[in-house]
């Protein structure tokens, strides 16, 4: 019986804006809807993935689930229990199960630390472990984990010591440290040189099965998140546009903008040299400030109507098991009966 | 085919404190005219320092050692400084360096950038300037409006059509495009991919398209140079790299397999165990043979040269040559 | 930290610093100062020059504004050299129940242009003693120093000074000698006795005294009238007109033993002061930075109010109001100077607030005290150290101008106070350049060490002081 480890509902997370002086006067305020209104769940064991372009409100989504923000609106379930708004206890219990993989290897760790103190700091804040040598010893066991051998000597590198793959096994090790159950990893191997890439993914996959992890996998990078994920979500501007197992939102997205993601990403297949890359999409990304009214979408959508602007915003429909999108039109587009202009 | 840029033995090296590393080690490649050349490698293969050298202007405390870079027959490397600023720099090669888009100046308008570096270059009147620059921001696809805005104002797209239209205004024969599309989103970067493609077309430009990014080196380059640690590995068209057959080189297959697909379900990417050489003292024989599956004794111990296997496909293999 | 890590650490930063020429300059005048304050007992030949400064009788025997010694060797005109007599010719006589005790001094004065500035003789006695004391010169005339009669119930050293005592026998002696026109306008007090004691007897002797170079004689004659009076071995001090390696001041103080002492002030001074300051400045901008907000307002506005406090009016209220003391003085002079560093640390914690491995720190659970302490201020410990070496000059100047002013620790023996006696005592009017010289040198030179060693240790970190 799968069981859900985490559940997002309608969380929102808004930042105010210095207001001008007129604004202020007339006693409006602007907001950057950084994330506005997601809704998912995601299974023990599983690898869901949260994907989209910069602004999208994926990275704002991990660290609300992190607790390095706090929500605006919604809730946060984890473990069946409620963690939209933690005291100070709950709150460390929480940050024990909950841990992350930064984007930048080198960023993510003290450059005055030796990897052992960066490992072990977790402990230490956590107050786990009755000596240093016990530390010492599961920071050897984690590293052997990440497959850094032999641990003896990684530990006593600095981080400049090590390359940005090693780096990324190492802030690996540590989220494994307070042994969590879910792992929020942002881009983690997006700034890893492509020949190591994999043997990151090969060694998170190889954590998940040996010690039962659960990943929410931030990217931007449409391909990776097909290979890695099980299920994904597509963002846009703040909401979930389509939702799915990751195969069959990448083999049959419904979403326009889905659609139109897919067909920017580029192939290392050979014959499309002379050939421009049609992408269904038009116009840029609106600022988080002004979010268009009705599906907002809509400016960029080269299948957009009337009742897409002007009626409200569609919600997440099931289309199929699993498969949800929030179009409108989705039936209409699938079908050819509405046409692209 | 005509032989825009020919780089023979070019050597780069940097002077470190630490001893001196060997960045571009007895390069050799050549740049046809109205073709895209890829140049393809990961952090530190040396991909960026080839295209500082082209322009004459290692980053210090790199030198350029050795080897020549003739372009139309003429060696750059031989000019003085005054010789290379006024003739060659921004008027027959130009760069979209990596990041570009950041760099432009917060405190003044586009507008105002763009003529400072358009008078620097040529004596021309306001009108002419103007009408220079209007010509060649529209064909980047950018509305006159932009002129007058503050680089903040712009979006990252935005910014590096800008910064490609700066690039071009002199009309150079050569463009080197240094990772232009790796700070940008997905959608943004097929825009840029394709405005590059259509300016090729159109001002019948040679590109030297520089980026770790597989993918997008396949729908771009019309040749590629796959380079490792400071050396080139392989050298091939898009359809011997790309295509069915799949590319010789050891280091670029693995590569290739590494690299996700997105239309295809693909079982186990490969990986590299492993990690690029200390270029201070690069391993005897081929350069890859530590982190090689399939090297032989022979790799260890004596330098590969590139070599032609089929006619416009290079490669730097020992086991390439045995087959 | 680990010891291994600062091992390292400085291992590496001293392979930096060597590459910076004007750095190790400084390190080498450390080095210097650091060794004086550390030999300081065996190279002051006063040593207890620092607790006695202000006690005059600790410094009696020495001559008063005497020049440094190695001026002898740079002028054509030698000036007499200290000397201690110690063996004199004793005789002994009796007449009835007293006794006559004759002591009998050589005094050679050669080779030597200006005559020393004193005869001193000691006298260990007890009891009642009458003493004469008598000069006998080469030329043969006897002037007699000193008459007097010593009291003293338990055993008590007489001391007999020509300077101060025989200025009436001297004037007189010069003036019968002296025939010169204008003789007789000259002031007894400005005559100084032992020019005219060892002064050709000529006329002019008293305007422009030439030196009478040959054997003197010291002699002195002890009355005991009984045979409760004792008397034991009389020695003579002959202080010159040059004594020690940066002469004496008007107080007859050694002033290269007064520098020398200064120089454990000066540093103790100038570390502390900077030390606590520079502390309590990084952690306020570090707790600015990092709580942002209204605490950030707050503690800014605190600050500005402390950066616009002018330090020198406080300071003279607070000397007014309360006794002046050296440690309560670094301590006011912290709580001005914190504010120096505040700024840039603010700043560059703000930058280092913004990394991800503090973010990271963050999801970890980390509390502020851990991520303040442990992440942040350590990555500023570099601009620390450059900005401790860099107040440590204000810190020293700062306290040499207060006790210049009067508002000093009189107590305690530093340059600035050296100083102040030096303008107090007409140093300048009367052209005693070796008291002002040597302090105002070394305040200057500790000064330029620190700012080396701080600018050195600038231009290595500093485009480290961006974290990355």
């Amino acid at each position: 019986m799968p069981e859900t480890i985490l559940e997002v509902r309608e969380l929102k997370k808004w930042f105010a804006v210095k207001r001008s002086l007129s604004q202020v006067m007339q006693g409006e305020r602007t907001w950057v809807k950084a994330l506005d209104g997601v809704t998912f769940s995601v299974e023990k064991g599983e690898i869901f993935g949260l994907v989209g372009e910069s602004g999208c409100g994926k990275t704002t989504t991990g660290k609300l689930i992190m607790k390095l923000l706090e929500p605006t609106e919604g809730k946060i379930v984890f473990q069946g229990k409620d963690a939209t708004h933690l005291k100070a206890g709950e709150l460390a219990r929480y940050r024990g199960q909950v841990q992350m993989i930064f984007q930048d290897p080198y960023a993510s760790m003290n450059p005055r630390f030796r990897i052992r103190d960066v490992l072990m700091e977790p402990l230490v804040i956590h107050k786990v472990g009755e000596s240093g040598a016990e530390r010492m010893a599961w920071a050897e066991h984690a590293l052997e984990a990440v497959r850094l051998i032999p641990p003896e000597e990684f530990l006593e590198r600095f981080p400049h010591m090590l390359s940005g793959g090693q780096r990324q096994r190492a802030a690996t090790a540590r989220t494994l440290m307070l042994s969590p159950r879910l792992i929020v990893a942002d881009e983690p191997v997006s700034m890893i040189d492509l020949s190591t890439r994999a043997e990151i993914l090969h060694t998170m996959k190889g954590l998940q099965k040996e010690l039962g992890l659960t990943y929410l996998y931030i990217t931007h990078d449409l391909s990776t998140a097909r290979y890695f994920t099980n299920r994904l979500a597509v963002m846009y501007l703040g909401k979930i546009a389509e939702m799915g197992v990751a195969d069959d939102v990448v083999d049959g997205p419904l979403h326009p903008y889905t659609k139109a993601l897919i067909a920017a990403v580029c192939e290392p297949v050979s014959g499309k040299v002379g050939v421009m890359k049609e992408v269904p999409i038009k116009g840029e990304i609106p600022a988080a400030t002004n979010i268009p009214p009705g599906c907002r979408f809509h400016p960029r959508c080269l299948y957009a109507q009337a009742p897409c602007w002007e009626e409200e915003e569609p919600a997440l429909e099931e289309v199929t098991p699993g498969h949800l999108v929030a179009c409108r039109l989705w039936k209409e587009i699938a079908s050819g009966a509405a046409r692209p202009t | 085919m005509d032989r825009l840029l020919e780089i023979k033995d070019l050597e780069l090296h940097y002077f470190t404190s630490k001893g001196v590393v060997r960045a571009v080690d007895k390069l050799s490649f050549q740049l046809n005219r109205g073709e895209t050349l890829g140049v393809v490698g990961e952090s530190g293969c040396g991909k960026t320092t080839v295209a500082t050298a082209l322009l004459n202007m290692p980053t210090p405390p790199g030198r350029i050692v050795g080897g020549e870079i003739l372009l139309d027959g003429m060696n750059i490397l031989a000019l003085s400084e005054m010789e290379t600023r006024r003739k060659v720099r921004w008027e027959k090669i130009s760069i979209v360096f990596q990041g570009a888009m950041n760099c432009l100046t917060p405190v003044y308008t586009i507008g105002r950038q763009m003529m400072e570096t358009l008078q620097q270059h040529r004596e021309m009147t306001k009108g002419e300037a103007q009408a220079r620059i209007q010509k060649y921001t529209s064909l980047v696809g950018l509305p006159d409006h932009v002129l007058k805005r503050y680089p903040h104002e712009l979006s990252g797209g935005m910014k590096q059509r800008v910064v490609i239209a700066t690039a071009l205004f002199l009309e150079p024969a050569v463009v080197i495009c240094d990772e232009p599309t790796t700070a940008l989103d997905v959608v943004v970067q097929a825009q840029i991919i394709n405005l590059l493609k259509e300016l090729k077309q159109r001002l019948r430009l040679s590109f030297l398209f520089i980026t770790h990014d597989l993918a997008i080196e396949a729908e771009v380059a019309d040749r590629i140079m796959v380079m490792y640690a400071g050396r080139a590995a392989e050298i091939g068209t898009n359809e011997q790299i790309y295509g069915v057959q799949g590319p010789t080189h050891p280091y670029t297959q693995k590569l290739l397999g590494a690299t996700p697909r997105l239309h295809e379900r693909v079982e186990e990417l490969a990986f590299i165990p492993g990690t690029p050489p200390d270029l201070v003292d690069p391993p005897g024989g081929c350069r890859f043979h530590p982190r090689c599956s399939v090297a032989m004794a022979r790799c260890s111990q004596d330098e590969v040269p590139l070599r032609e296997i089929e006619p416009e496909h290079l490669v730097a293999c020992w086991r390439a040559f045995h087959a | 930290m680990r010891w291994t890590d600062l091992k390292t650490g400085l291992g590496s930063f001293w392979r930096e610093f060597r590459k910076v020429k004007f750095g190790l300059v400084g390190v080498a005048f450390l080095l210097l100062f650091v060794v004086l304050v550390i030999a300081e007992p065996f190279i002051i030949p006063y040593s207890e020059a620092s607790t006695r400064w202000r006690d005059i009788t600790y410094w009696q025997d020495s001559p008063k504004s005497a020049q440094p010694i190695w001026v002898n060797w740079l002028s054509p005109h030698k000036r007499a050299l200290t000397q201690t007599l110690t063996e004199p010719t004793m005789t002994e006589e009796t007449l009835g129940a007293m006794t006559i005790k004759t002591a009998t001094f050589d005094y050679y004065f050669l080779n030597a242009a200006i005559p020393p500035s004193d005869v001193i003789l000691h006298c260990p006695m007890k009891g009642a003693v009458t003493f004469i004391v008598s000069l006998v010169r080469p030329d043969g005339r006897v002037i007699e120093i000193a008459k007097r009669p010593v009291r003293s119930s338990g055993l008590s050293d007489a001391r007999f000074s020509a300077d101060m005592e025989s200025k009436d026998a001297a004037f007189s002696f010069a003036t019968s000698v002296d025939t010169s026109a204008g003789a007789a306008s000259v002031h007894k007090a400005t005559v100084k006795a032992s020019d005219v004691l060892f002064g050709v007897a000529e006329a002019g002797i008293l305007r422009n005294p030439r030196p009478l170079n040959g054997m003197y004689q010291l002699v002195m004659t002890a009355y005991l009238s009984s045979s409760k009076d004792t008397m034991g071995t009389p020695y003579v001090i002959v202080p010159g007109r040059v004594s020690g390696l940066l002469g004496t001041d008007e107080a007859k103080r050694d002033l290269w033993s007064g520098v020398v002492v200064g120089t454990k002030w000066a540093l103790i001074i100038g570390l502390l002061t900077s030390f606590i300051s520079v502390t309590v400045g990084v952690i306020y901008g570090v707790v600015c930075a990092y709580y942002g907000g209204w605490v950030d307002n707050l503690m800014q506005r605190v600050f500005e109010v402390f950066i616009n406090i002018p330090l020198l009016p406080v300071l003279i209220v607070v000397s007014a109001v309360l006794k002046p003391n050296l440690w309560f003085l670094i301590l006011v002079m912290s709580v001005f100077f914190w504010v120096g560093p505040v700024k840039t640390v603010r700043s560059m914690a703000l930058q280092i607030k913004e990394e991800t491995y503090i973010e990271a720190a963050r999801g970890l659970g980390a509390s502020h005290g851990r991520i303040i302490f442990k992440h942040m201020i350590p990555q500023l410990i570099p601009y620390s150290f450059a900005s401790m070496a860099l107040s440590v000059p204000g810190a020293i100047v700062f306290e040499s101008s207060i006790s210049l002013i009067g508002l000093g620790d009189a107590t305690v023996v530093t340059w600035g106070q050296i100083l102040r006696d030096a303008v107090g005592g007409g140093a300048v009017l009367n052209g005693l350049w070796w008291w002002v010289v040597p302090p105002g040198l070394a305040i200057a030179f500790m000064g330029m060490t620190f700012a080396f060693v701080g600018f050195a240790m600038d231009a290595i970190l500093h485009p480290k002081l961006r974290t990355r």
